[in-house]
């Protein structure tokens, strides 16, 4: 998430604030959630301090150039830092829900700890009361959400609340819903359409769960499916392409198409280097662009199976030309970046381009830049 | 520990073994490789032992939560259509006809007098239709040839259409006829209440007309002139055609697929003729072996594929039916492979002699004396149908699980005993399924599926799995 440079009002609490801008203070204040004020003068500073004496306790002022009308901030006085939570002009939204998870992926992302961060969830909440118009859609992300069991559910409706024309989509393993219990406390009577977004990654349960590194975890993910699939819920698949994924893909695009044909579509995912991904580089770091063949098969199959899907976090040149019709650009506004090879790109404006931090990772194939003239074919 | 899990297997005439899972997930294997498999399967590359557990042919001793609970939604899955209650309404409004095809077993000529469907049984079936709990059916008109009594098509039509404004199913409508008497007007009404026509062509000119004899000698030109009536009056998709294979038509498979290539069809029934009713009494003139059916279909078959490599689509049925089967999670409901069959559950019959049959076929063969397939009166509640006595009898007589020869069988998963193919050919559906035509045929067709999905291309892989999936026309 963003981490902008920002000096608050000395005393500002540490908790979700909506931006707002100083001339329009009057119009969205309300008692129930509170306000951080642009401010660009010291006159500007006095009349938000002048407000805050006259009892209007929930509203403080900052000073920063790079901060938003509208953005959900949580800041942080003490370093002169304003953590985003989410910005109205992102593509992507998404609120962190955990550090922790029940599942170790040679390939995450996002490392997790075990301590106990159930503030989260008050945060997340918060964060969408502050949230001044709605999204399309909101994700929600960690860690492993479904460990915060009814914490979620309250997540969930708080969208429902606050939001309703919104759609979530929770990224998730799917394990605990193995269990009823979880099941019935998470999806009883919910309102928010919700996009379950799962993970899979072999036809075989210690192919699946070597790359998760937790045993048992396969059978959990399918049987969690499964509830998930009795209960109408819609459902992406998602599968980094790694180098043991890559192996069985083909096949593991059969067995989906044999034995999941319910689930919405396939994502089929660049890896993200970062995180234990760095740790696991000779696993996770492949030339995709010398998997083509590989990739296209796994397209026909899902094709001839009719379970649609899609390629995400892959710039076009990575990927064969037969694929380009399915390629997406997934990658959310904060992370995304192109290379000095992309500029004279014929396709940039499609494509996903890179991980900002392809730098300290790697890049997911040699890039190279499209001819116009290519592109007509 | 990789344990092998319950399996069925054959070995093909190719040498191949083929072994099928509980799932319906099959996998292919060398005789060497399948002794390996069956004796210590953790001995298997671990590449192979994944490509087995992904098909339930490899797993633990103690199936786990997941794979068991995938393993029962694939087993739901397969059984959907059967559950879904009659969706097949077969509807004989006569008996006449201008044709007197030699095999043909119930027509009646066109001065013949009472082989007509009475206005009251009429109406009483097309509210029979509205029991079934389906949410799509489909409405066929059958014969004789049915045309020749538009009145009593228009009165079902228009009757069940007024009902259905209120009850709200997908409704399709189908009349098979020769199309000799298809007119501007009748085609102005199956336009406007989306009837589709279904006719029989059974290929070239020559032997259309030999296998169908009208007085004129030119049933094959009056119904195409009925073909290109329809498709410029209703549209090019309202004509679908149906062969059947007569020994005439054994030694020219190639000139049949293409005189549908040529008409410009999108789907060939390569259908065997069945052996009994009128046919049966020109058993030596018309009857021909299974072998020979076998030989006719393959060349039959490779032709189809031909095409399609040549850019024609064409899909050809029965092997759409039985990929269908093989490849998809999601069964069809082909009503002849069903267990128990479809017969008098998935379709039923409305006689022009006022009784309700459970097929096309025990309606036939009532015209030759063996009425014990009745299911009942036009009439009777559908309640009371599914649970006639003669329905009762068919089920007994097709549930594979209690099929001790069908026990050991790769392919009972997509198959199950024909009772009322079994009544006609030994006058009782209580027959050993391995002494009948039926499952004869079968084998041998899955047989040759098999061997042709296991050697097949990618580019064929695509057109079989495309045929594979379900469609409304399988479903009949």
């Amino acid at each position: 998430m963003r981490k902008l440079r920002a000096t608050f009002q000395p005393g500002c609490e540490v908790l979700v604030h909506r931006v707002v801008g100083y001339a329009e203070v009057g119009a969205e204040w309300t008692p129930h959630l509170r306000f951080l004020v642009k401010v660009e003068s010291k006159e500007e500073r006095a009349g938000v301090e002048a407000l805050k004496d006259a009892a209007l306790a929930n509203v403080a002022w900052v000073q920063s150039a790079a901060l938003q009308d509208g953005d959900v901030v949580v800041p942080h006085p003490d370093r002169d830092e304003a953590v985003v939570l989410m910005r109205e002009s992102d593509t992507h939204h998404a609120l962190f829900m955990t550090n922790r998870c029940n599942s170790y992926c040679l390939m995450c992302s996002q490392p997790p700890t075990p301590g106990d961060d159930s503030w989260l969830v008050e945060e997340a909440v918060d964060a969408i009361r502050h949230l001044r118009h709605s999204p399309d859609v909101l994700g929600l992300t960690g860690g492993e959400p479904l460990l915060l069991g009814a914490g979620l559910r309250r997540v969930l409706d708080a969208v429902a609340q606050h939001h309703p024309r919104t759609r979530v989509e929770v990224l998730t393993n799917g394990r605990l819903f193995a269990d009823p219990k979880v099941v019935s406390t998470i999806l009883d009577g919910l309102s928010v359409p919700v996009r379950w977004l799962v993970p899979l990654y072999g036809h075989a349960d210690f192919v699946h769960d070597f790359v998760v590194q937790a045993h048992g975890a396969y059978d959990e993910t399918l049987a969690g499916l499964l509830a998930l699939q009795a209960n109408c819920q819609a459902i992406q698949l998602r599968i980094v392409l790694i180098e043991p994924v890559l192996q069985v893909l083909p096949e593991l695009a059969g067995f989906i198409g044999r034995n999941l044909p319910f689930v919405h579509e396939v994502a089929l995912m660049g890896c993200e280097p970062t995180g234990f991904a760095l740790a696991n580089r000779a696993l996770c770091e492949v030339d995709l662009s010398a998997w083509g063949s590989t990739l296209e098969q796994a397209a026909r199959v899902l094709r001839r199976h009719a379970v649609p899907h899609l390629f995400m976090n892959a710039p076009l040149c990575a990927l064969p030309r037969t694929l380009w019709p399915v390629a997406s650009r997934s990658i959310s506004d904060w992370k995304n970046v192109y290379a000095s090879e992309c500029d004279r790109c014929a396709v940039k404006a499609r494509c996903a381009g890179l991980f900002a931090w392809h730098e300290k990772g790697w890049k997911p194939a040699p890039l190279k830049a499209i001819e116009a003239g290519e592109v007509i074919a | 520990m990789a344990r092998v899990q319950p399996f069925r297997s054959r070995v093909l005439p190719d040498g191949f073994v083929v072994a099928t899972a509980r799932s319906g997930d099959h996998a292919f294997f060398s005789a060497a490789e399948f002794e390996q498999f069956q004796q210590s399967p953790a001995s298997l590359p671990l590449r192979r032992q994944a490509e087995l557990r992904a098909r339930f042919l490899l797993g633990d001793s103690a199936p786990s939560v997941g794979m068991r609970r995938l393993m029962n939604s694939r087993v739901a899955a397969k059984r959907e259509t059967v559950s879904a209650g009659p969706a097949l309404h077969i509807i004989v409004p006569t008996l006449q006809c201008a044709h007197s095809c030699r095999y043909c077993q119930v027509s009646r000529s066109l001065h013949d007098q009472g082989h007509t469907l009475s206005t009251a049984d009429l109406d009483a079936a097309c509210d029979t239709i509205f029991e079934s709990p389906a949410s799509t059916l489909t409405v066929e008109f059958q014969g004789g040839d049915p045309l020749l009594r538009f009145d009593l098509i228009e009165r079902a039509i228009l009757r069940i259409q007024a009902r259905n404004a209120f009850e709200g199913r997908r409704i399709r409508f189908v009349v098979a006829s020769t199309l000799h008497q298809l007119d501007a007007a009748m085609c102005d009404f199956f336009k406007t209440h989306g009837v589709y026509l279904s006719t029989s062509i059974d290929g070239p000119r020559d032997l259309h007309n030999r296998n169908r004899p009208i007085p004129g000698r030119d049933a094959y030109e009056r119904t195409l002139t009925g073909v290109d009536l329809a498709r410029r009056h209703i549209g090019v998709d309202a004509v679908a055609a149906l062969m059947t294979t007569t020994k005439a038509s054994l030694d020219q498979p190639e000139a049949i697929v293409d005189e549908y290539v040529r008409l410009g069809f999108g789907e060939i029934f390569l259908r065997p003729l069945s052996s009994y009713g009128f046919a049966k009494r020109n058993q030596a003139l018309l009857g021909y072996s299974v072998q020979d059916f076998f030989r006719f279909y393959q060349r039959g078959l490779q032709r189809v594929l031909h095409w399609n490599q040549q850019g024609a689509v064409i899909r050809e049925v029965y092997a759409s039916i039985l990929l269908n089967k093989m490849l998809s999670t999601f069964d069809a409901g082909y009503v002849d492979l069903q267990s128990p069959t479809g017969a008098g559950a998935s379709v039923l019959v409305y006689n022009y002699d006022g009784y309700i049959y459970p097929s096309d076929e025990a309606r036939m063969m009532a015209e030759t004396g063996d009425t014990s397939l009745r299911m009942g009166r036009i009439g009777t509640p559908l309640e009371a149908l599914l649970v006639s006595p003669a329905r009762a009898e068919l089920v007994k007589a097709s549930k594979v699980d209690g099929m001790a020869a069908c026990q050991a069988c790769p392919y009972s998963l997509f198959c199950a005993p024909n009772p009322v193919d079994a009544q006609a050919q030994f006058g009782t559906p209580f027959v050993p399924p391995h002494n009948t035509e039926h499952c004869q045929r079968h084998l041998g067709m899955f047989d040759a599926m098999f061997m042709a999905v296991r050697t097949a291309d990618e580019t064929l892989l695509d057109l079989f799995h495309a045929w594979a999936r379900p469609t409304a026309e399988t479903q009949v």
